[in-house]
């Protein structure tokens, strides 16, 4: 156990130095140039432009500004070019946005998902489960851009309360249960849309799971012993079915960082995903690379985490 | 069973809680019925996020719209699109000019003489004692003052490369006597005077003295970079205008300290400090120096006449007391950064500014929000609403959702919704054609483009109005010249070239070109034949592109189109003149100098003419245009220029859009009458449709009030 856990640390310290390299690389690569140095920009002259290019090393090789990046990450002197507020604050601050809508949009679909895949593997073939089948597909395919405009239209026209950003604006100081409410009104519409997708898929995994478990041999043994149907599933069959999905607890993880581009957009939510997104319009190197270094440590966290957790949960399993 | 019991209750239970909370929410109406507060906010939305603020740094719309409610500026334009004063209080134009006594030239009647007796002559001249035009007459009565500035030596040094690809810099020594010099102040500015005096010392008196006679250089030059030395360090005629501002007394900034002239200096000295990176730089670099005669007035001299240059003053003025060098180095070592590089751009200021602007900076959340509140000290009173809130909402749809909801108090209407709430009879509709105009720009350097008639007749081939009405869904206008249509500038006597294919063929035919046996038009067996580009990535461009083409096509043109990514689209095709004809726009300030889109000095690669317009007659009146100072004269001479552009159609000028607000019914402005009674007014926009500039007058009611007038 020490052992894998040693070997898998080095194993994942060397994957995330390639990862710094190759994303320092791509993003460099990139077309397109960060704004203060754009020269498409009319108000810019080329002096200032030089000037600006010294003044963020891109004057320097690759191999320098790569150095002095990783150098300030490290020593947390890292700071956006947009701004010049530090990069890890910057994070942060949107980190704790990022996180209610997380949280939120997990409980809705971990808690959602299992009732409805198991209810699908009980009465498989039956109206429910092509019903669920069906509304599945639906949710998976429908574009969540799409989705968001048509269920933020309904509510606004039909109930005339406001939906976009983490508050009512103009709210003043209401009393805190009022304060409260609205901040979880506000939370409904995106993390039930961040939480679609994910129900639709992982209610088909739990109904595909409890399906091969059900075929099993100890679960038919467990019927022929007689032991009451509800036990059979809920305890025999339910708990070998919940396996897989503890190695997906693990890659929930990067979730956190990653946000969601599209939902925190249109919601105006200031979150991980949104400030990612702009700093890539911009160019913001140092933003878009220190998101893009904690959420590659946080993957290679997870899948760590998911190992221990497998190991721990399944008895049979020895790495 | 237990675990069948969690399984199901636990998201009923989850969704039961999120779904009660919509009864905490308020609607539209129990906003400000819950929260009366809510009348003295004004929430405003935009796309993106302030970058900077701080009025000489930032670039883009978002931090401009926040600088300009934080900072004041000297002056601003009124209703009418004239300056008036704010931080100044008045203001005065006059004119120090200069020349150099050409000893060598001779004048009529006179002879080859010294300065006393130039002076002299000038003094009878002015007299009345010589006989002159008028022009030369009301030039002469603008001289206030002439005086002689005797010959002086002085050592000049400049840094020179030795060759191209040398690195080193060599130090050139130039030893000048210059020779005596007479000074002119005038009353006004008058760009004509030399030319006026001209007719009094001889024709050439100006332009025959050559400064290079007194210039003493160490090295070896070459006669190009000795004769541009010699126009730099001893021009022989120099216009230095001057504006003196009298500020306003007893203005404080935000923090209570007082503004005087030294903040005004010392914006300017910012902008100039190269260490602040300020992308201002250019419009104040013909400023010679900024003066603080007393706390209370300003002398800006200026190095040329440039018109253009007044309008820059409404730049927001900074607190000299929290940005100077002293307090930059303190910050800098309490953050523990490098003083030396420690510049204005790095300081906390951005994020916190102080100014003397109506509204005081409150708070900014970054992507979220940004909050102002009303300035108790305003030197115009506080506004009438307290609170200001500037929203980042990305997305146009979820801002017109949040504008239904009653949580942003005004939207910008997009063209195609514009007819559904115009009459939406909760809101106010503003609307009003914005600064900037779509065109066609033909590459003249080619043929067939340099034809005038050509072109002419390729825009009468197109339909402008079935554009307007069809692409901007009836949001826009035909445009006939370069100048902003709001503005007086514009020569509203120009009729839009007609919609006439038949007329356009008939010019084609003019011009030479014949429809051959398969239709095509044909000069010398050579067929019409171009290709018709823009970027991609805008949908309205698309469109006319596709119009344009089927219009030209329909009489017999081989247009072929092309979409191109911007960057290779400006890079490759615009800046290097590489295209037969193209669509594109231009966004307009209100300044009328069209130096750097329409002079024939800058057709070459990588500047603005790329169209390859070069017309003497144009030139001069540009130059004319940004060194007049009088606003009567300039609008004369703009709408001359105006109609030369209109005859030569370098462009088929398309449109300019229309931009369209609205706002709750129930915002009006309020003002107090003489005798202390509260009024309230119908927001009427101004008449170049700003609907915005009583805004420090706007506040929301409870009910939608009547208003005597329109029921």
């Amino acid at each position: 156990m020490l052992s894998f856990i040693g070997r898998s640390i080095i194993q994942k310290i060397i994957t995330l130095f390639f990862v710094s390299v190759v994303s320092f690389l791509i993003i460099h690569l990139a077309p397109g140039k960060p704004s203060q140095v754009d020269p498409l920009n009319p108000k810019f002259t080329p002096e200032m432009v030089e000037r600006f290019r010294k003044e963020f090393h891109l004057d320097k090789p690759l191999y320098i500004q790569y150095i002095y990046f990783y150098r300030n990450l490290f020593t947390g002197k890292t700071v956006s070019w947009k701004d010049n507020q530090s990069a890890l604050k910057k994070i942060w601050e949107r980190f704790l946005n990022s996180l209610p809508l997380f949280i939120v949009g997990t409980i809705l679909t971990w808690t959602l998902s299992f009732p409805i895949g198991i209810r699908s593997a009980i009465f498989r073939g039956g109206f429910y489960d092509r019903s669920s089948t069906f509304f599945s597909y639906l949710l998976i395919s429908i574009p969540g851009f799409f989705f968001a405009y048509i269920l933020i239209i309904f509510v606004v026209n039909s109930f005339h309360v406001p939906v976009i950003g983490m508050e009512t604006f103009g709210i003043g100081d209401p009393s805190w249960p009022r304060w409260l409410m609205d901040r979880v009104w506000h939370l409904l519409l995106p993390s039930v849309l961040g939480a679609t997708g994910g129900i639709a898929i992982l209610s088909r995994y739990v109904r595909s799971q409890m399906l091969e478990v059900e075929s099993q041999d100890y679960v038919r043994t467990a019927r022929a012993k007689g032991v009451p149907e509800e036990q059979v599933l809920y305890k025999h069959a339910l708990r070998n079915a919940l396996l897989p999905f503890v190695t997906m607890f693990g890659l929930i993880l990067p979730g956190l960082i990653g946000g969601s581009v599209i939902i925190e957009s249109i919601f105006s939510w200031p979150g991980m995903g949104r400030m990612a997104y702009e700093a890539i319009l911009a160019r913001d190197y140092p933003i878009i690379l220190t998101v893009n270094f904690i959420s590659a440590v946080l993957v290679l966290a997870g899948t760590f985490v998911s190992d221990v957790l497998y190991m721990v949960v399944d008895p049979r399993i020895r790495l | 069973m237990t675990i069948r019991k969690i399984l199901i209750f636990t998201p009923i239970l989850v969704i039961f809680f999120l779904l009660q909370s919509y009864f905490w929410v308020p609607t539209y109406e129990e906003q400000s019925r819950g929260n009366p507060e809510r009348l003295n906010e004004y929430i405003a939305a935009s796309i993106g996020d302030a970058s900077i603020l701080n009025p000489i740094l930032s670039a883009d719309s978002a931090s401009s719209d926040i600088n300009s409610k934080v900072f004041e500026g000297l002056i601003d334009r009124d209703e009418e699109l004239r300056f008036r004063g704010r931080l100044a209080r008045s203001w005065d134009i006059h004119e120090e000019a200069f020349f150099y006594v050409n000893e060598k030239a001779n004048i009529p009647g006179v002879g080859k003489v010294g300065a006393k007796k130039v002076v002299e002559l000038l003094k009878r001249a002015k007299a009345g004692d010589l006989p002159a035009s008028d022009e030369v007459r009301a030039s002469l009565d603008n001289i206030r003052e002439i005086s002689i500035i005797p010959a002086r030596e002085f050592l000049v040094t400049r840094h020179e490369k030795k060759t191209e690809t040398d690195q080193e810099d060599i130090e050139v020594r130039i030893r000048v006597m210059a020779p005596n010099r007479i000074k002119l102040v005038l009353s006004s500015v008058d760009q004509d005077v030399f030319q006026s005096l001209s007719s009094i010392l001889g024709k050439d008196y100006f332009s025959s003295f050559n400064g290079g006679d007194y210039l003493h250089v160490d090295q070896e030059l070459g006669e190009k970079k000795s004769a541009a030395y010699a126009r730099e360090i001893l021009p022989s005629t120099e216009h230095n205008p001057i504006v003196v501002f009298k500020l306003r007394p007893d203005v404080k900034f935000h923090d209570g300290h007082i503004f005087d002239a030294n903040d005004v200096k010392f914006t300017f000295e910012a902008i100039m400090n190269p260490k602040n990176l300020s992308p201002r730089v250019a419009d104040y670099e013909p400023v010679k120096e900024v003066q603080a005669v007393d706390p209370l007035t300003v002398r800006i001299v200026y190095k040329r006449l440039y018109s253009p240059a007044l309008g820059t003053w409404s730049m927001g003025i900074l607190p000299e007391h929290l940005l100077n060098d002293e307090t930059l180095r303190d910050e800098a070592n309490r953050v523990g950064k490098d003083p030396e590089k420690f510049s204005i751009r790095q300081s906390s200021f951005n994020r916190h500014p102080i100014g003397c602007g109506p509204f005081v900076f409150r708070q900014w959340k970054s992507d979220q929000y940004i909050t102002l509140n009303g300035f108790d000290d305003y030197w115009e009173g506080l506004p009438n609403y307290k609170k200001f809130i500037y929203r980042i909402v990305p997305d146009l749809l979820t801002q017109e959702m949040e504008f239904y909801a009653g949580t942003i108090d005004s939207y910008n209407v997009q063209p195609h919704q514009v007819q559904r709430l115009k009459n939406d009879p909760g809101y106010q509709c503003f609307s009003g054609p914005s600064f900037g105009y779509t065109y066609i720009g033909y590459n003249m350097r080619r043929e067939p483009f340099n034809d005038p008639i050509v072109r002419r007749a390729l825009g009468m081939a197109i339909d402008v109005n079935k554009i307007i009405d069809y692409v901007l869904h009836g949001q826009g206008e035909s445009i006939t010249g370069p100048f902003v249509k709001v503005t007086d500038y514009y020569n509203h006597r120009i009729k839009p070239l007609p919609y006439d294919p038949q007329g356009a063929l008939k010019l084609l035919e003019e011009a030479g070109w014949r429809r051959n046996k398969e239709g095509w038009l044909e000069k010398n067996g050579k067929r019409f034949q171009f290709t018709l580009i823009t970027n991609s990535g805008n949908d309205l461009r698309k469109a006319i592109l596709a119009i344009a083409q089927d219009a030209w096509r329909q009489i017999g043109i081989d247009v072929r189109t092309d979409l191109l990514e911007w960057a290779v689209f400006i890079q490759e095709r615009v800046d290097k003149a590489d295209f037969d004809a193209l669509i594109l726009g231009w966004f307009m300030g209100i300044e009328p100098d069209l130096y750097q889109i329409w002079h024939s000095s800058q057709t070459n690669p990588y500047q603005l003419n790329f169209v390859g317009f070069k017309n003497p007659q144009a030139d001069d009146l540009i130059i004319k245009i940004r060194q007049e100072y009088d606003h009567d004269r300039q609008v004369a001479y703009c709408h001359q220029l105006h109609k030369i552009i209109a005859e030569e159609q370098p462009y088929t000028f398309l449109y300019v859009t229309k931009w369209t607000a609205i706002l709750d019914k129930r915002i009006v402005i309020k003002e107090t009458d003489e005798k202390g009674n509260v009024v309230y007014k119908k927001i009427t926009p101004t008449k170049t449709g700003s609907y915005t500039f009583y805004f420090n007058k706007w506040i929301k009611l409870p009910e939608v009030p009547s208003f005597a007038l329109d029921g």
